[in-house]
């Protein structure tokens, strides 16, 4: 057994996703190891990122302050709205580089069976967002279905007013081919494209 | 791909020895009790990880063992051993060399028939559609989802209807979860409707001769096949289905029909009938499986050969000895008339093989 403090600071990173017990424990002892300044500034990173970090008023990413640095930046294309459910949706998407609009995080998706409807996701939000200067929404929920029908109800809402657009699905790239699951490639294959 | 051979432990009644298995027709012979379901539940449970009889799986754990096991030794496979076990806390293993199996494609496809599989041909339509959806998996592996995509649209609609139902929802979402489920069906539908299909002439061939007379099975489902359509009946139905609370239209509750001259064989038909037209069901599911060129099933039929007459026992022998492999149980190895190897089995134990006790 451990004296309080350590089972503490052990039970509460075993809280982690990812961490079990012993990965938990692992970490703790390294803290106790660790130099106080290097300690001290995890705890000061944790509740730095608590005190400060809320949602954008606009797109409800993650911001410091008001609005996050995606809808400060007066470069981003604001005709083009990206949909994505989670806040860790945007960051491989930016990632690639090839997206120069701005995001609208929805908190979610839709999902009955958890008790999840239109009105505990941003999506009225994303509708008023939707006016005269927005001429393309592209759908990013995820190929689930629950993100699929997320998508289909957020079309809805949209029809007639916009160009909706939803992400193609298919191959990775640099994927062999020998180990893609037959579901995926069934999806590529029905979805292929002419060469010329 | 092939099992060449079975090694339970701890498994029923059988003894902890292997068992060789060649190509083409096996026939375990002995007399009642001596373990020869067992030995094919064995080599089933080594494929799939499941009884293929229902019942308590810890049934099949040997009385006084912790747990049980089945080895099956795969030809022709990347991986050679294929390992199963289970032990009386309910854990499951399902290994091939060592590592958990990815997918189904990676062990030889099995179709089997026992006494309890009766049920396919006389019990409710929900156990043909999902025989139906496996079968579909198997035919193409790419639409192997699709009844399970159907299944959580439908899972989700049914709960969005239940909590509108109970005014702890409000309707905006159902148009999208309506069209949801129609795009999860469409293609069900349409992979159902080619299923069946292919098994409708070898279905009726074989039928006819193994004496069910003029037997057909059909699938007509009473959804529109489009998409749109189906989300627009869908629509229609709305108020009675927020007045049950579920969905109460959709391939859900499609039937497969199986019939002889014109009536369901499921409601009318004799004992022997329904027997012969689920064997020529089977067959006629591993002539569709040849005829898209993909490998026959490992056929385990328990004993079959009871009610034929000495003809139609050929005409069975004839259909599975052209490819594969088939497992046969019989009380007397001469009621299966072509057999490349007869097993005697006699408490629990093959002796056609010298085993160390």
């Amino acid at each position: 057994m451990q004296a309080g403090p350590i089972s503490n600071l052990i039970a509460e990173l075993s809280k982690l996703p990812g961490i079990g017990r012993r990965t938990a424990q692992r970490l703790a002892f390294h803290i106790l190891r660790a130099e106080e300044g290097e300690a001290l500034a995890l705890a000061d990173a944790i509740r730095e990122v608590k005190e400060k970090v809320g949602l954008c008023e606009i797109c409800f990413n993650l911001a410091e302050g008001p609005r996050c640095l995606i809808c400060e930046d007066t470069r981003r294309d604001r005709s083009l709205i990206c949909v994505v459910e989670e806040p860790a949706d945007v960051i491989p998407i930016e990632r690639t580089g090839e997206f120069g609009g701005v995001y609208h995080v929805l908190g979610g998706a839709l999902s009955p069976i958890d008790g999840i409807d239109p009105e505990d996701l941003r999506i009225t939000e994303l509708l008023e967002r939707v006016n005269g200067d927005v001429t393309e929404v592209v759908l990013a929920t995820n190929h689930t279905t629950t993100g699929e029908a997320t998508a289909l109800h957020i079309s809805e809402g949209l029809r007639d007013r916009v160009t909706v657009t939803r992400l193609a699905s298919g191959l990775p790239v640099g994927a062999d081919l020998e180990h893609t699951d037959e579901v995926t490639l069934g999806k590529a294959l029905s979805g292929r494209r002419s060469l010329s | 791909m092939r099992v060449g051979g079975v090694e339970p432990c701890g498994f029923r009644n059988l003894a902890d020895s292997a068992t060789e298995l060649s190509d083409g027709i096996t026939v375990f012979h002995g007399p009642n009790g001596a373990g020869k379901t067992n030995l094919l539940e064995a080599i089933y449970f080594g494929l799939v990880a499941h009884s293929c009889r229902g019942g308590r799986a810890g049934d099949m754990i040997r009385h006084g063992e912790d747990s049980g096991r089945v080895e099956l030794n795969l030809e022709g496979a990347p991986g050679r051993v294929l390992l199963s076990s289970l032990d009386r806390g309910g854990e499951r293993r399902h290994l091939l060399d060592g590592r958990p199996l990815s997918s189904a494609l990676e062990r030889p496809l099995v179709s089997v028939f026992l006494p309890e599989r009766l049920q396919l041909v006389k019990g409710p339509p929900a156990h043909r559609r999902a025989h139906l959806d496996r079968l579909i998996a198997a035919l193409w592996p790419a639409r192997g989802d699709l009844h399970q995509r159907f299944g959580r649209a439908l899972a989700q609609r049914n709960a969005l209807v239940a909590r509108v139902r109970g005014g702890h929802a409000s309707s905006a979402s159902l148009g999208a979860w309506d069209e949801e489920l129609a795009r999860a069906a469409e293609p069900l539908v349409k992979a159902r409707e080619q299923a069946v299909e292919m098994l409708r002439a070898p279905f009726a061939g074989l039928a006819e001769r193994l004496g069910v007379g003029s037997a057909e099975i059909s699938y007509r489902s009473r959804v529109a096949a489009d998409a749109s359509a189906f989300a627009a009946e869908l629509a229609e139905r709305r108020t009675g289905d927020l007045g049950r609370g579920y969905t109460g239209h959709g391939p859900q509750l499609d039937e497969v029909a199986l019939e002889r001259e014109g009536r369901s064989l499921r409601r009318f038909g004799s004992q022997g009938q329904q027997r012969a037209a689920l064997l020529a069901l089977l067959l006629a599911e591993r002539q569709a499986l040849i005829d898209l060129g993909r490998p026959p099933p490992l056929m385990l039929l328990d004993d079959v050969m009871s009610e034929l007459d000495a003809e139609r026992r050929g005409l069975l022998c004839a259909a599975l000895s052209d490819s594969g492999q088939a497992l046969l149980t019989a009380t007397d190895a001469d009621q299966v008339p072509v057999r490349e190897r007869a097993i005697a089995v006699a408490n629990g134990r093959s002796t056609t093989l010298a085993v160390a006790a």
